[in-house]
């Protein structure tokens, strides 16, 4: 008997994964769409007429210095504040406003700058957390420990652990996300995002302190997670080399503007953008 | 009447108005609420009863005396628990807790040592009454008013116009960033504990010689706080004006509704304000910057 | 009803000896135990603070109190809507609150637990006022009370190791992080104080029948102070850590007769000293657990007698 309603719920998901490919497959919108998007805090303008479009399956670059505006825009689509002006559409639907959970539910996951694990907690439950959506019980179930709790439950853990051997930290599954040294911190930053089932990841400098060898890692591990997934993802990233092996387009911001768009190469011969990082005044 | 009413009004929003800028000046500080506050009011008020009842010092040395206690007890606090919890990284919701747990052990303390029983000075205390324009006011009550607002002028000035008040306002800004431009933060704060600490002595004298001295005459501290949240968390202009609107709305509530609905009406505005400003009047609004 | 319940309560405590003093003590103690449950939830999981469980306490218990005395209800029937009652006016005030930022959060429900108080105190007829209201039936017997406490630690327990307890902890581990995972922190904020609100309803109509006369000074702020300082003792982020500070709360002064003057001025103390040296409290963010404590005990006493060897 039980065996057949593990099976059931089986067939139950494979026929809800189907679904959600097919949709995929049918939808032609871009996954993101930001059009003539402006934000400003008092008198400064934090982005200025930003406009986007990313393709599924692209990798998106967005670089430029510090205070250019690159997190304003991670803020912006993932709701954390509403842009002053401008629409954003994530695979047709406007999401322009929409608070931080609906567009989190909606499949879009983050990773922070800096990092923001629910530090105290174990590093299961740190990607359990995030793939709550798929724990459909009520308070009662979850009182009475009914059959549909214990499933539900049952299929977290195990989906938890499966995203934990995708990042390689199946071993600390059960270390406080706090004690993990760095570079594993921004692993389980990824693998929870990953748990929404996003199919948009964005992704706030997760190169950030490491060497190049370390950065290299994160290229291929970024390029399997896409290939794996077949995910769209929009990163932020000052390591050159990372962005030229990883992105398939970027932008380039500085203060607030648009300085150039295009595939890493292109970017790097752009004038303005040379005069832009070198700080050339002329 | 009006008048009358209006003017006992201001003279009580004044006594609230020197505790709740020092909860202010701490949370513009150090993002907390220091629960324990108007437990400073309440010694400052024991030690110049002790000075004066009991040593027999002339009334204004103890009052000077108590003043300088609750600034005293006010600064041990930061040196001795405060600081201590921020050096450990704790979120600032634990400095609440402890400023809670001094606030226990402060009324626990005098209770046991003063015990409960209402003391009031032995100085004869003008308890006349002048008329102006139909309306008697109460000696006692202009005073206090009078001296609330020369100290009220003069916090303003020390924070506008002078060096520590500059320092002070560089570090509600960023305190890294006043630390690394050589603004010594710590010892503004321990500054900024001295001086609220004597205000609150301040306010708890006048209050003890209005009414009386008694160990849970600390909980005007938490009047002084609700008009500090009504002025806006941090702000210090903020927390005068709250203050005098409280004591104005508390005693035309008690003069013109009913006493005992007093304080369900300061609570009541508290909510309803809140809901419609959050940041209560002058207060900023903060984004949390992912 | 009642008296089935309390003939069978006064069949088990004479079978085993207990005296009325104890059963008013563990009578106590359940009452307790349920209020800091619900303080834990609240304040150890959301890491949202409550100076207004007093005020639902009052509801609760004046509300278990009217129905029964007034209307004749059960008084099973009058507890639970005496909860439920605290926990809908909660859900109320936190769907209006519960945006504000935390200070202005704090002192919203403060304001909340004092209107409720002058309120209860103001409106006589209903109430009683400041004079009480006397004529409760004595439905709290210990066995009632054990049975309740039970279920609530029970509930509490499978409520925080379930999804809702994990979405409540990412609030309070990280608010941002958690609505960047589809967690919508205003709902479960709300829930918390829903529920905490329930559990505070629910020890308060317990206490108007341990008390059988209630007076809104019972539930002034102090009392909300107290359940606070109970779960900073017991850890914030503890089940079994609340239950245990709530134990030692109500026992000490029950064993220390001597010292129930000092009472408040200790747990003062162990406020400031927990939160100064041990912030997470006597179990912080650890449940109880027998193994650990007998690996811990071996440790302590296996570690003595190292020690004692190598000194000879």
């Amino acid at each position: 008997m039980e065996d057949l309603e593990k099976r059931v719920a089986e067939l139950e998901d494979r026929v809800t994964m189907l679904g959600y490919r097919i949709s995929v497959m049918e939808n032609r919108d871009p996954v993101l769409e930001m059009q003539n998007v402006e934000k400003h805090f008092g008198g400064v303008h934090a982005i200025d007429n930003f406009s986007v479009k990313i393709e599924q399956g692209q990798i998106h670059g967005l670089i430029g210095p510090n205070g250019a505006g690159k997190t304003t825009i991670f803020n912006n689509i993932t709701g954390i504040y509403a842009p002053d002006a401008g629409k954003i559409l994530f695979r047709g639907y406007d999401i322009t406003g929409s608070s931080p959970h609906r567009v989190a539910q909606l499949g879009i996951g983050r990773t922070f700058q800096n990092i923001r694990l629910f530090s105290n907690l174990s590093v299961m439950d740190n990607v359990i957390i995030a793939s709550g959506m798929d724990a459909t019980y009520n308070l009662a179930e979850a009182i009475f420990h009914n059959k549909n709790y214990r499933r539900r439950e049952q299929h977290l853990q195990d989906k938890a652990m499966h995203l934990l051997e995708i990042v390689g930290l199946q071993d600390k599954a059960n270390e406080r996300a706090s004690a993990l040294p760095y570079g594993h911190q921004r692993k389980l930053e990824i693998a929870r995002a990953m748990a929404l089932e996003p199919k948009l990841l964005l992704l706030d400098e997760p190169a950030a302190g490491m060497n190049a060898d370390e950065s290299m890692e994160l290229v291929d591990f970024v390029q399997e997670i896409r290939s794996r997934f077949k995910i769209t993802i929009l990163m932020i990233e000052h390591h050159m080399d990372v962005v030229s092996n990883l992105c398939d387009y970027c932008t380039v911001l500085n203060f607030g503007k648009t300085l150039a768009v295009g595939t890493p190469a292109e970017v790097k011969s752009n004038p303005e953008v040379i005069r832009a990082y070198l700080g050339g005044t002329e | 009447m009006f008048l009358q009413q209006l003017i006992t009004g201001i003279s009580i929003g004044g006594i609230y108005a020197l505790l709740a800028t020092g909860y202010s000046l701490i949370y513009s500080l150090l993002d907390f609420s220091n629960w324990a506050h108007g437990e400073f009011a309440m010694l400052g008020a024991y030690v110049a009863i002790v000075f004066a009842n009991m040593v027999g010092v002339p009334f204004l040395i103890a009052a000077v005396l108590g003043v300088c206690g609750a600034a005293l007890i006010s600064f041990f606090c930061e040196k001795v628990v405060y600081r201590h919890i921020r050096s450990t990284g704790a979120p600032n919701m634990f400095l609440m807790i402890g400023a809670m747990g001094m606030s226990t052990i402060f009324q626990q303390v005098a209770n046991l040592v003063f015990t409960g029983q209402y003391r009031s000075f032995k100085f004869k205390l003008p308890v006349n009454t002048i008329e102006i324009a139909g309306a008697y006011l109460g000696v006692l009550d202009l005073i206090s008013l009078v001296l609330t607002a020369v100290i009220l002028v003069f916090l303003m000035y020390l924070i506008n116009k002078t060096k520590f008040g500059l320092n002070v306002r560089a570090i509600a800004c960023n305190a890294n960033a006043a630390r690394v431009l050589g603004v010594r933060v710590d010892r503004s704060i321990a500054s900024v504990f001295l001086l609220a600490g004597s205000l609150a002595g301040v306010a708890g004298i006048l209050y003890g010689m209005k009414y009386n001295v008694f160990p849970t005459m600390g909980n005007i501290g938490l009047k002084a706080f609700v008009a500090s949240v009504v002025g806006g968390l941090g702000s210090v202009p903020g927390a005068i004006v709250g203050s005098l609107l409280l004591g104005v709305l508390e005693t035309f509530v008690s003069g013109y509704i009913s006493s005992s609905l007093r304080d369900f009406f300061s609570f009541a505005l508290l909510i309803v304000l809140l809901l419609v400003k959050p940041s209560g009047l002058f207060g900023v609004d903060v984004q949390d910057k992912a | 009803m009642i008296e089935f319940f309390n003939n069978i309560n006064t069949g088990i405590c004479s079978f085993l000896h207990i005296n009325s003093y104890i059963q008013g003590v563990v009578v106590l103690l359940c009452i307790n135990i349920i209020a800091i449950l619900g303080m834990a939830v609240l304040t150890g999981f959301t890491r949202l603070f409550s100076f207004g469980n007093a005020g639902f306490m009052a509801i609760g218990a004046y509300t278990a109190a009217i129905l029964i005395v007034r209307h004749n209800v059960n008084f099973l029937i009058a507890m639970i809507i005496g909860a439920a009652f605290a926990g809908f006016i909660a859900f109320l005030l936190g769907s209006l609150t519960l945006k504000l930022k935390g200070d202005y959060f704090l002192i919203t429900c403060l304001g909340f637990g004092e209107c409720v108080r002058v309120l209860f105190n103001y409106f006589k007829k209903l109430t009683g006022g400041s004079a009480g209201f006397p004529g409760i039936p004595n439905y709290s017997s210990m066995l009632f009370a054990v049975i309740c406490a039970i279920l609530a630690f029970f509930i509490a327990w499978r409520f925080i190791h379930s999804k809702y307890g994990r979405n409540l902890t990412s609030i309070r581990e990280n608010e941002l992080a958690a609505e960047a995972v589809g967690i919508n922190a205003f709902r479960y904020k709300r829930l918390s104080f829903t529920f905490s609100a329930v559990y505070a309803g629910w020890a308060g109509a317990l206490y108007a029948g341990y008390m059988m006369y209630i007076v809104p000074t019972n539930f002034a702020l102090n009392k909300s102070i107290e359940l606070i300082t109970t779960t900073v003792i017991g850890g914030l982020g503890s089940l079994t850590g609340s239950v245990l500070g709530a134990m030692l709360v109500t026992l000490l002064p029950e064993v220390f007769r001597s010292l129930s003057n000092y009472r408040m001025l200790i747990y003062g103390f162990a406020v400031v000293l927990i939160i100064m040296f041990r912030p997470n409290g006597l179990y912080g963010y650890k449940e109880f657990s027998l193994k650990r404590t007998i690996a811990w005990f071996k440790k302590l006493f296996g570690g003595k007698a190292k020690a004692g060897k190598e000194e000879a």
